[in-house]
């Protein structure tokens, strides 16, 4: 209560003091036990701290109302649970390892064993492209069995044998358990030797304790280590231990470690408890050889696959033979060819390419090819021209370049030509000026061509210009010999004209008529055109070609000479004829050596 | 059958190797020392009904305890400490090695073989020597490689000692009447 009067006042004071004192009294009376839990409510209020054992009975439960209602309780937690656990791992990873050991280890396994997949799927690819014997033989038995390549792969590449496996205690060396049984009388020996072996691993390369020993190879014997916290197991192996040797002796530490705790936590030299980790080390002993394939199949029923299989391949081999043998055989003919070199030749791009060099005047390789069976649609081509000085090549470049008429062989010794025959001195003449140009040849040798027609030409020629149709005076009338005579003419004119056409000689008959020298010269000349129109128009009228034939009329100017006087007036009331026949100009045309 | 890591470490010279070799069987040779620093023997002991596997880590003698691998002494059950009755600081380096050899392993029996018994007239180990060893927790014997000497004895005691048996003072006694 409040008191506000004065200090110091006077006996009235003292009176009401006494008031007070019976009003908390009274008030205390009344109110006592109320007023008492009022100041332990406003206590409580006042400091809010909460004791340890009334914590201890709210916490769980306040843990999980907090947790269920939002995430503030995990955020405010973490860095403490983080710090802890970190303080842990410093203090003693040991610990820590152990306790999740069972739980990381297959987790980590699989992470790995995804990679390795991935990793087995691109090498696999790659053997994929392997055309080895063995590899066709074991893609066969891939497609035959079902199995992936990868692993019939393994199971022929890998041979190996896992001869003893050994399970020791971690810490002191000592043997837990080995299997064989009783095949390695000093295995507790071997185990401690290992054990040391790995420690002085540890402690011998820097940095120290990086790790534990996994393993180490002498010759064809590997010793295969898989360390967990508490124990390791070393596996032996002979021969090329395979990939997933390790993950399964990982496997079974890791079970080991699972199911042996307590023993492996209580050991303290007693091996007795861990003999019954030996049918789980027995599953890690086994023997790989390439040949024991056992097959459920038996006699022929195991190589029925191999008829279709063969055929098919040696379809296939022919098939791809035949088409390259063929081909080898068209470039051998191509090259062979005068004035074709072949450079390369391959298959490429699903086409057969080919290039080379070739002469002009050789023949023509898609014509060589397509001879040889080849289907030229399928080829690529590529010729380089050149001069082949090759006989045939030289031969062709000759005859192109003299053109020489039919009355004339050329032949070719080394590079020297020599012609001979019968040609137009024109011709001859032609041929002198050509020769020191040809491109590879020596010497044109023309000494052996005499001028005048061919042989077959000259005959026919002569006989017709022996011939001669005779006339009455001052007539151009023919008679019935003179009719004999232009017939017979006519028929060697045709005989000319196919020899011409054969030695390409363009000829043409000049018909000339003429008169005795009596008359004037005026008339004479008249006569003698009239004669000689007539003997044309006869010899048209015997299918001579009237273009071939050339009247005309000499009169008595150029007479035939005679040995007598009374001859002389007698053969010159006549029509001669004198053929004029000249080799074709130009080329002959495509020059073909074949 | 029960198995026990034991560790006989000594220094360089003190003759633990050949202390033991003709009462262990072994398949190691001695170019183990000088290789990986470690040879394994094992010496079987019946003590009672038990038959125990003592596993030997016959660890490099070197010249001072620093050389001595620590994970060698990892997990012995045991220590037998070898030192040479005629080379006093061999004896007097054993406390130093045998803290090496706690941090290692704790705290495991320990014996001391004051090897080199035949040599009478070098001996320089005296009662005062033996009494700080004793008082110190070790198990002390003199042994002999020449007659073979406390070899055994000293197994026995390992045996015992690693099976649980506390060390009878009585075989301590007995080195103290040796001398």
């Amino acid at each position: 209560m409040a008191h506000d009067g004065a200090p110091g006042a006077g006996s009235g004071d003292r009176t009401n003091d006494v008031g007070v004192r019976e009003l908390t009294e009274l008030r205390d009376l009344l109110f006592g036990g109320e007023r008492r839990q009022l100041d332990e409510l406003r206590r409580r209020l006042d400091t809010l701290e909460i004791t340890p054992e009334e914590l201890a009975e709210k916490l769980p439960q306040a843990i999980a109302q907090r947790a269920a209602r939002d995430r503030q309780l995990a955020i405010a937690l973490a860095p403490t649970v983080e710090a802890a656990i970190s303080e842990s791992v410093r203090r003693n990873p040991h610990e820590i390892a152990t306790a999740i050991f069972p739980v990381l280890g297959p987790s980590i396994r699989k992470a790995i064993a995804e990679t390795m997949s991935g990793l087995v799927n691109t090498i696999n690819r790659a053997i994929e492209h392997s055309l080895s014997v063995r590899g066709i033989r074991w893609r066969i038995e891939s497609w035959r069995t079902g199995v992936p390549f990868a692993q019939i792969v393994m199971r022929h590449a890998l041979v190996y044998r896992v001869e003893q496996v050994f399970l020791v205690h971690a810490e002191t060396g000592l043997l837990l358990a080995h299997v064989p049984e009783d095949t390695e009388a000093d295995a507790d020996l071997i185990s401690g030797m290992l054990t040391a072996i790995g420690d002085f691993v540890n402690d011998s390369f820097e940095p120290r304790h990086t790790g534990e020993l996994r393993g180490f190879a002498a010759g064809d014997v590997t010793v295969l280590v898989e360390p967990g916290p508490q124990a390791y197991v070393a596996a032996v192996v002979r021969g090329q231990a395979p990939e997933t040797l390790p993950s399964r002796l990982q496997t079974t530490l890791e079970t080991i470690h699972l199911q042996w705790s307590n023993p492996l936590s209580a050991f303290e030299g007693d091996a007795a408890p861990f003999a019954t980790t030996r049918p789980l080390l027995d599953e890690c002993i086994e023997t790989v050889v390439a040949t024991d394939q056992p097959s459920s199949r038996t006699g022929w029923k195991r190589f029925v696959w191999v008829i279709p299989v063969a055929l098919a391949v040696g379809a296939l081999t022919w098939w791809a033979t035949s088409g390259g043998r063929r081909w080898d055989a068209a470039i051998a003919r191509l090259d062979a060819e005068p004035g074709i070199t072949v450079v390369r030749s391959e298959r490429a791009g699903g086409r057969w390419n080919v290039s080379g060099l070739r002469d002009p005047l050789a023949a023509d390789p898609g014509v060589v090819l397509a001879g040889m069976g080849i289907d030229t649609t399928d080829v690529v081509a590529r010729w380089e021209p050149y001069v082949s000085t090759e006989s045939a090549l030289l031969l062709a470049r000759v005859q192109r370049a003299l053109n020489p008429p039919g009355g004339v062989t050329l032949s070719v010794n080394r590079d020297a030509v020599v012609a001979r025959g019968r040609a137009p001195q024109a011709w001859i003449s032609r041929a002198e000026t050509l020769a020191p140009a040809l491109a590879g040849v020596s010497s044109v040798d023309l000494s052996g061509v005499e001028p005048g027609l061919p042989a077959d030409m000259e005959s026919a020629r002569a006989a017709i210009e022996g011939e001669r149709v005779l006339f009455p005076v001052g007539s151009a009338a023919l008679d019935d010999a003179g009719r004999a005579i232009v017939a017979s003419v006519a028929d060697r004119v045709k005989a000319l004209t196919d020899a011409a056409r054969r030695n390409r000689y363009n000829v043409t008959l000049q018909v000339v008529g003429r008169t005795d020298p009596s008359g004037s010269a005026n008339e004479n000349l008249a006569l003698s055109r009239r004669r000689a129109v007539a003997i044309r128009d006869e010899l048209a009228s015997r299918g001579i070609a009237a273009t071939m034939l050339e009247p005309n009329a000499s009169g008595s100017a150029d007479p035939l000479p005679a040995t007598a006087p009374a001859d002389r007036a007698r053969i010159n009331r006549s029509v001669s004829f004198v053929v004029q026949a000249r080799p074709l100009s130009g080329p002959r045309g495509p020059e073909r050596v074949r | 059958m029960i198995q026990k890591k034991i560790c006989m470490v000594g220094m360089y010279g003190t003759g633990k190797t050949s202390l033991v070799q003709r009462y262990v069987h072994s398949i190691f040779s001695a170019k183990y020392h000088s290789t990986v620093g470690v040879k394994i023997d094992r010496k079987t002991v019946e003590v009672g009904n038990e038959t125990v596997n003592l596993l030997l880590w016959d660890v490099e003698g070197r010249t001072d305890d620093q050389d001595i691998p620590a994970s060698y002494l990892r997990g012995a059950h045991a220590m037998f400490f070898v030192a040479d009755g005629t080379r006093r600081d061999t004896v007097d380096q054993l406390f130093d090695l045998r803290d090496h050899a706690r941090d290692a392993a704790g705290d495991v029996p320990s014996i001391v073989a004051l090897n080199k018994a035949d040599l009478q007239d070098q001996w320089v180990v005296g009662a005062q020597e033996t009494s700080k060893l004793i008082s110190g927790g070790f198990h002390v014997l003199k042994t002999s490689a020449k007659s073979g000497e406390g070899v055994e004895d000293s197994f026995k005691w390992l045996a015992k000692a690693t099976l649980g048996s506390p060390p009878s003072a009585t075989d301590n006694q007995q080195v103290r009447n040796a001398r």
